[in-house]
């Protein structure tokens, strides 16, 4: 069965570069959110297999989109999508609930590997 | 998954275990009356099986079970420890040792199913016998075990090096145990690892009551986890004081010391630029420069440096064995286990020092019964000790054994060049020389042990190339003491200065076989060149103010000459004063083309002043 994802990111370029790996990997992107309160709004209606999130988003971040997400459903399998030098968002992000990360820049293999890791 | 990449990871701490496992072995069987050696054997030999059955060398896990259920049943009292069970935990050792070398080169050995049967024999009743083919997810800690260490397992993790974020992710790795059971004593602490101030190595316990292999997959999902291992990292050296290290490959080391060299001949440079360059800030610049980069080559030398108790390590079982096969009393002790030597050095000194333990031990040691006529403890004493002398380390093998017979040696030497020499002018000096002739020996009967003649020209052969020395002391009745010199670093080598046309020059003493005065009645010619005789050898010869086509001063009327040796081959070096020794550093040398292929490098004396390295070999 294909695996279901929404892919967080304000900046379309990203949005783009994470579905066009994914999709060619064979996922199925249902969704695009660009910011932090879309993501949960999404999150809430799609029920994606896995959701890619960027840090910092305008309006509600990416941790924060976390935290919301999981306290509705503990067992999300959200990926972090992060620039160098972010380890401290990260780990918040992981002590939030993320279940692994991925650095940009990104190399597809990474990126798959993460996901891989997530969906278990 | 591919486990290739901690094979040797699995196989440097495997070897630590075993190492620690021979040292307790020797102390226990010492006083079996001790209980702390069995619970530090037991300990590592658990390692050893974690690690095997994580790496999937079923051969090295099932062994280790055995042997770890012969020693449970040891440790619970169940059994006494008499001296077949010693034998038994020997063999079973070493044979645990050959199973994780061959497993971690990747041709697991068949296990030996005598040494199995011997040790589910010992076991008998009192143990919990293995049946053959035992799966390996089986060989995981008996449960038990988990109620007499209330905090539960010890876990490693080490994140790989290229990961990025490793904080991060070490971090992921501590919440995917949780998911597992109770984690506790993380470290570094989790606010270091947070903020990626770790080597990338970390430590927990869980109380779980997974498995060993569910636990290390649960933590690999975390991602770019290079390697999960269990057992008490300290294991090895219980009650030692443990550092955050890391391990680091020695060839990137020696990349360093060899960039670090190139640095300070550019820094050399920049020293003689900006002197005559007239600039007082280019000057204070350069100034600074040399002295951060002296402090950075003394750091890459300490990195470096290796206790020696390392190579020493192996030698209190070899004695014993050796003992036992020669049927005598020896006890061996050690000093200076701590003293620190290059890495380099350390590996390459274990050879030597073997041959001169053997030969202590077979041709030094007498038997009990000879010792007692001679009014000697039947037991007979070496000593291995290691001190640091100013920029070197002397090594030394001494035992209270019967010394060396000049009489006989002169007998076996006989008829070559030392015929007309007395015993008692055989100098220790000249003594070296002849019982390090390769093929050299007294022994009346090979022994299997040394006396083959590979034994003191070998040692002093891999001395040499070190750029160190041996020397011998010895009295007839009193014992003999062999002592070997290395240069804490290779990058530091002792040399002999000498002067030719008013310039110096530096010749690694390792090469020097003696010095002598030139004697032109000694001239003569070998192959239409001239040469010297020096005790009836004709050593060919050169005048190092020719080679330097120096025409300063005249040359002296008493001129020292130096007896180069490399090898077998000899040569006569005529200089025109000798100026004692000195530790020099030999910094890496671009050769200016038309280099004569002589000069081997250079070096800043104590004076600041610069010379040239000889090289020995390109003079012969």
């Amino acid at each position: 069965m294909t695996h279901t994802v929404l892919v967080c990111d304000d900046a379309i370029f990203m949005r783009t570069m994470i579905s066009d790996i994914l999709t060619q990997a064979g996922f199925e992107i249902v969704g695009e959110a660009e910011s932090g309160s879309q993501a949960v709004e999404k999150y809430r209606t799609l029920k994606p297999d896995l959701v890619t999130m960027d840090i910092v988003m305008p309006d509600m971040g990416g941790i924060e989109a976390v935290r919301e997400i999981c306290r509705t459903d503990p067992e999300a399998k959200i990926l972090m999508c992060s620039a160098m030098g972010q380890q401290a968002l990260v780990v918040e992000a992981i002590q939030a609930g993320a279940k692994d990360f991925v650095v940009k820049p990104f190399q597809p293999s990474r990126v798959l590997e993460a996901v891989q890791r997530v969906l278990g | 998954m591919d486990l290739s990449k901690y094979a040797a990871l699995f196989l440097a701490e495997s070897r630590e275990h075993l190492s620690s496992c021979n040292q307790l072995l020797l102390r226990w069987e010492r006083d079996p009356a001790a209980s702390d050696p069995v619970g530090g054997l037991f300990r590592s030999i658990h390692t050893i099986k974690g690690m095997g059955a994580t790496m999937g060398f079923s051969g090295v896990a099932e062994l280790a079970h055995r042997l770890e259920s012969l020693l449970d049943a040891l440790r619970q009292g169940r059994m006494t420890a008499d001296a077949r069970t010693f034998q038994l935990l020997f063999r079973a050792v070493d044979a645990l040792g050959l199973a994780v070398e061959s497993a971690a080169a990747g041709r697991e050995v068949t296990p030996d199913a005598a040494l199995a049967s011997a040790l589910d024999e010992a076991i008998g009743g009192a143990g919990r016998p293995v049946p053959a083919g035992a799966p390996v997810a089986d060989a995981g800690p008996p449960r038990r075990r988990a109620t007499d260490r209330p905090r539960g397992r010890s876990v490693q993790v080490m994140i790989r090096s290229d990961a990025v974020m490793r904080g991060a992710r070490a971090v992921l790795a501590v919440r995917r145990a949780e998911v597992l059971g109770l984690v506790s004593a993380v470290r570094p602490p989790m606010v270091q690892l947070e903020r990626e101030e770790f080597d990338g190595r970390l430590a927990f316990r869980i109380e779980s009551g997974a498995t060993d292999q569910e636990v290390a997959a649960a933590i690999r999902t975390a991602g770019e986890v290079e390697a999960v291992l269990f057992g008490t990292p300290s294991a090895a050296a219980d009650g030692v004081e443990r550092h955050r290290q890391i391990r680091v490959d020695l060839a990137r080391l020696d990349r360093l010391m060899k960039q670090v060299g190139e640095l300070v001949a550019a820094r050399n440079r920049l020293g003689i630029l900006a002197a005559g360059a007239g600039n007082a800030a280019l000057a204070e610049l350069s100034d600074r420069i040399s002295r951060l980069v002296s402090e950075m080559q003394a750091e890459v030398i300490a990195s470096r440096m290796t206790p020696v108790g390392e190579v020493f390590e192996r030698f209190p079982r070899l004695v014993r064995d050796l003992a036992r096969e020669l049927g005598k009393r020896i006890r061996f002790d050690m000093e200076g286990e701590e003293i620190e030597l290059d890495r380099s050095i350390l590996d390459e000194i274990g050879d030597p020092l073997l041959h001169l333990i053997r030969n202590a031990a077979d041709h030094g040691i007498e038997s009990p019964e000879v010792r007692v006529r001679g009014g000697k403890p039947a037991e007979g004493r070496i000593l291995l000790s290691a001190t640091r002398e100013r920029n070197s380390v002397a090594l030394r093998v001494s035992d209270d054994g019967a010394g060396i017979d000049r009489a006989a040696i002169l007998a076996q030497a006989a008829p070559r060049e030392l015929a007309d020499v007395a015993p008692d002018a055989l100098s220790d000096d000249l003594l070296l020389r002849v019982i390090a002739r390769p093929g050299f020996s007294t022994a009346r009967a090979v022994s299997g042990v040394s006396g083959r003649g590979v034994g003191v020209d070998v040692a002093m052969t891999r001395v040499r190339a070190l750029g160190g020395t041996l020397e011998i002391g010895s009295e007839v009745g009193k014992g003999t003491t062999f002592t070997i010199r290395v240069p804490l670093t290779l990058a530091i080598v002792r040399a002999l200065l000498a002067d030719a046309g008013g310039e110096r020059y530096a010749v690694p003493l390792a090469y020097v076989a003696e010095t002598v005065e030139f004697d032109a009645r000694a001239v003569t010619a070998l192959r239409s060149r001239e040469a010297l005789v020096v005790r009836e050898q004709v050593i060919p010869t050169v005048h190092l103010r020719d080679l330097v086509a120096s025409r300063e001063h005249p040359a002296p009327a008493r001129r020292p000459t130096v007896i180069l040796e490399v090898g077998e081959r000899r040569t006569a070096l005529v200089v025109d004063a000798l100026l004692g020794q000195q530790d020099i550093v030999v910094a890496p040398f671009d050769a200016p083309r038309g280099m004569p292929p002589y000069v081997g490098g250079a070096t800043i004396l104590a004076d600041g002043a610069p010379a040239l390295v000889l090289d020995a070999a390109a003079l012969l």
